[in-house]
């Protein structure tokens, strides 16, 4: 198939009139508050961010911040937590609440009549949590069920173990949801500490996408946040130790039938000039059908169903991995295959051709990304969060068109050293792995 | 290209702007179906139904539906392995494809200006797969490397089990077997097989393109009509289709022995109790609205009463999970708590007394409102992107009618308390339940 494109591909989405871009306002309390308009359909769908997430944490209060994710719709000063579902469940809307690394989130989604209300709910969450002890007691013995129930997951099992190498004591090396030890700790005073410390509203980002219009759903959000009142010392910040942590290869003997093999790296921040570079990488390795480690390893091989990578977005130094899970008895070859084509991308450089399907395949599908109204309030508050300002949707995009292929080569030598590995699967595999 | 009179219209059901125009079928002259919908999007779906799935793979060949999904992307005669996803992703779009019980389906979403690009690759893949020899072993060692990988996740096994005991005392039942097939049955196929296989089921006739997003009525149907047109390469000869079976529907049919499984499993940290009672065909979607809503009373959100009782007030599970979900052939009522060995019993109990409840005393109507809300605000949510809109119109044309594709949310909202007591006393008695406790090794 032959297909003559000019080199920018203006036959991307992306290069369309963009009708949905987000209007920015800074609240007099210091709430920034995005909003993106999209008539398509009659939803509203809200993201807020709290600017500090399990990142905070360390080994001895891991899950904290999980735990305070939980707690949050389980009673606040006016509401019991069967009454905060009643509000929720009674108009069908969806309020979610979660912890990540870097932030601390809670979803929404409604039609457009009932947003007003269950924004006003979202503020009493955020603003007058309690933490009721039973609710303590619950939501701990069930956290306590998630870090269990993650051995049951091969793939998790290897992932946490490839973290916690990558970052030793870093807190990007704890699992969210935290130890036993660190869950068994935690009490309502530690949450209540955290709460006090972290939830204010210069540290929020509320981002809302949907049938709305800016100037409305800025009156909705002051008047449920408009008399919310940041406290006199100054916003808390984070400094992390850097990470020194040596490649090493962890092993988990499991009676499975298949084997998981998992390389990792630590990779580029997004604030860090290599970013779009590594993000390149991970799209050509490890995205889609026609990726080098679907097509080498999985269709010429048959070694693998799932083969792939990650690269997440990350205020600091993000973990780069790659993995698959195959049959045992091709464990060995598995592991040469994957750590060749990992090692490769610092030998070879991408031929023009491989780059420009790369770009063009991380472009189109980061504008599929950004379809439905919550992607569209995830993104762009995101972006806000981790003080890229929203015009970095467009900054990045176009880094991305810029990025060279010694540039790629240069990125994949700098960090595609030693790799830390993971292996999860029947003893005597891991002996030949070893 | 027959132009059908009726064209299914959203409505004030649909939560998309009221200039929405209807969705809109069409026959070519070899018999396959077009479905066109326009959307305001820069972005197309394109979606391919075809009526084969695992239901009708041959006996002891387990499998051999799903297999062909994967060896459709293996090319043809014009087309080499890997182009047709180069091609896709190099424009900035995705593909994929799945396989159930009663259809597999093909999709791709992209930037709309890609369709002229992408569509003749994507029909010549369908319709003239070649399944190469040298393709062949390694495609099949992946299907077994995904039968693998379900092997390692209790909560398939358990459900895979769960579905056996259901149709155990229809062995021929084509439910029955493992949509993904089992190793020994995947090993004796053939690309002949396969081949077979596809000229019988991949014909115009049995399958259904939906076209949704920013493309152009005529652009779209002057594209389908050339790719997807031309006339089937073989004289139709009546498909060999499986040994149909009744359906277990528990209305008509007498009720079987109440079964009881216990599977031990390594690796199992918290044991699960699963609970299944055949149900009414998606020829009864009345039915299964009422069933969607009684799962819901049981499980959906802490108001729930399963939700509500077992996890938040007695705290005796971790989870509990109710699910209604029904195809051709039947349905299949079931519900999975995660809990401690301790406490099996006074839950099973505790969830028998529950569903005798139904039965014995309508839903309040608050209560009823509340799930019905609940369930018509989650159809609302899940219409937003064209890929939603061409899933919706093919899964509908296959397994039902296009007419009936925004009939959910009305059906949801026309039950009655006393609606949902007969469908629990029709479907949910204790001599037609099925259970399988999944506890760990040793």
């Amino acid at each position: 198939m032959s297909q003559s494109q000019s080199p920018h591909t203006a036959d991307l989405p992306s290069d369309l009139p963009d009708i949905r871009s987000p209007h920015r306002r800074v609240l007099d309390n210091g709430i920034v508050l995005l909003v993106t308009p999209n008539l398509t359909a009659d939803i509203v769908a809200a993201r807020l961010f709290m600017r500090s997430g399990s990142a905070w944490e360390q080994e001895s209060n891991a899950g904290l911040l999980n735990l305070m994710a939980s707690l949050l719709t389980k009673g606040t000063a006016r509401f019991s937590s069967m009454e905060i579902a009643e509000q929720v469940e009674s108009v069908g809307a969806g309020l979610g609440t979660d912890a990540a690394m870097d932030y601390l989130l809670l979803s929404l989604k409604t039609v457009t009549a009932d947003f007003a209300p269950l924004l006003a709910l979202a503020s009493e969450i955020l603003r007058s949590p309690t933490f009721p002890p039973a609710e303590i007691e619950l939501e701990r013995q069930l956290t306590l069920q998630s870090i269990r129930a993650q051995k049951e997951q091969p793939l998790s099992l290897a992932f946490d173990a490839l973290r916690r190498s990558l970052y030793g004591d870093h807190p990007y090396g704890l699992s969210s949801l935290g130890t036993e030890a660190s869950v068994n700790r935690l009490t309502q005073a530690d949450l209540q500490a955290c709460h006090a410390q972290h939830f204010r509203p210069d540290n929020l980002v509320i981002s809302i996408a949907g049938r709305i219009d800016p100037d409305r759903a800025q009156a909705q959000v002051e008047a449920a946040f408009g008399d919310w009142r940041a406290p006199a010392q100054p916003l808390p910040q984070l400094s992390l130790p850097a990470v020194t942590t040596q490649p090493s290869v962890v092993q988990q003997a499991q009676q499975t039938h298949q084997a998981i093999i998992m390389l990792g790296h630590l990779a580029p921040s997004v604030h860090d000039p290599h970013y779009a570079a590594m993000k390149l990488l991970n799209t050509y390795l490890g995205n889609g059908m026609s990726s080098r480690l679907f097509v080498e390893l999985r269709e010429k091989q048959g070694l693998a169903y799932e083969v792939s990578t990650f690269f997440p977005t990350r205020l600091h130094s993000a973990p780069f991995g790659a993995y698959m899970g195959t049959a045992p008895e091709n464990a060995v070859r598995a592991k040469a295959g994957l750590c060749h084509e990992v090692q490769r991308l610092g030998e070879v450089r991408l031929s023009d051709e491989e780059l420009e399907a790369t770009r063009n395949k991380l472009l189109g599908q980061y504008i599929l990304g950004k379809q439905t109204n919550s992607q569209i309030a995830q993104i762009y508050g995101w972006y806000e969060t981790l003080n890229l300002g929203i015009d970095f949707d467009e900054r990045f995009q176009a880094q991305v068109q810029t990025v060279t292929p010694e540039a790629i080569q240069a990125t994949a030598q700098e960090y595609f050293q030693t790799p830390h590995l993971s292996f999860v699967g029947p003893a005597e595999t891991l002996a030949k792995l070893a | 290209m027959i132009a059908f009179p009726n064209p299914v219209d959203p409505g004030f059901r649909s939560s998309w702007s009221s200039d929405l125009k209807p969705a809109e079928m069409f026959r070519l002259e070899n018999g396959l179906t077009l479905i066109y919908q326009f959307l305001a999007s820069p972005v197309v779906a394109v979606d391919v139904w075809v009526s084969a799935g695992a239901a009708v793979d041959p006996l002891q060949q387990a499998g051999m539906a799903h297999f062909l999904e994967h060896l459709i992307f293996k090319g043809t005669e014009k087309t080499l392995p890997g182009v047709f996803d180069r091609l896709v992703e190099g424009c900035g779009g995705a593909t994929n494809a799945s396989t159930a019980y009663d259809y597999a389906h093909f999709y791709i979403t992209m930037a709309a200006t890609q369709l002229e690009a992408v569509l003749p690759i994507f029909a010549d893949l369908l319709l003239n797969a070649a399944i190469p020899e040298a393709e062949f072993e390694p495609e099949r060692q992946v299907v077994l490397e995904e039968l693998r990988q379900a092997h390692d996740d209790p909560d398939w096994v358990g459900f895979q089990a769960l579905v056996e005991q259901v149709y155990a005392q229809d062995v021929e039942h084509p439910y029955c077997r493992p949509i993904l097939g089992t190793e020994a049955q995947l090993l004796t196929q053939s690309p002949e097989h396969l081949r077979q296989f596809h000229r019988s089921h991949y014909r115009p006739e049995h399958l259904t393109v939906v076209v949704a997003g920013g493309v152009g009525r005529d652009r779209a149907l002057a594209l389908l009509n050339q790719h997807f047109g031309a006339p089937a390469p073989m004289p139709s000869t009546p498909r060999p289709l499986a040994p149909i079976p009744r359906p277990p529907d528990p209305a008509t049919s007498l009720p079987p022995a109440p079964r009881r499984q216990l599977l031990h499993l390594p690796n199992l940290e918290q044991p699960r109790l699963m609970l299944a009672w055949p149900g009414p065909s998606n020829e009864q979607p009345e039915a299964g609205a009422g069933l969607d809503l009684l799962a819901a009373v049981l499980t959906e959100g802490r108001l729930s009463r399963l939700v509500k009782t077992l996890r938040e007030e007695r705290r005796w599970v971790s989870d509990v999970d109710c699910d209604y979900s029904s195809d051709r052939l039947g349905g299949l009522f079931t519900l999975t708590a995660w809990l401690e060995a301790e406490y099996l019993d006074p839950v099973e109990a505790f969830i028998r007394e529950q569903i005798l409840a139904l039965q014995q005393t309508p839903v309040a109507p608050s209560e009823l409102h509340r799930v019905q809300i609940q369930l018509m605000r989650e159809f609302a949510f899940s219409l937003e992107t064209p890929g939603d809109f061409a899933e919706l119109y093919g899964y509908a044309h296959t397994v039902a009618d296009l007419a009936t594709a925004f009939d959910y949310p009305s059906l949801i909202e026309r039950c009655t308390p006393a609606d949902l007591q007969r469908l629990a006393q029709t479907y949910l008695s204790p001599e037609q339940s099925c259970v399988t406790v999944l506890c760990p090794e040793g």
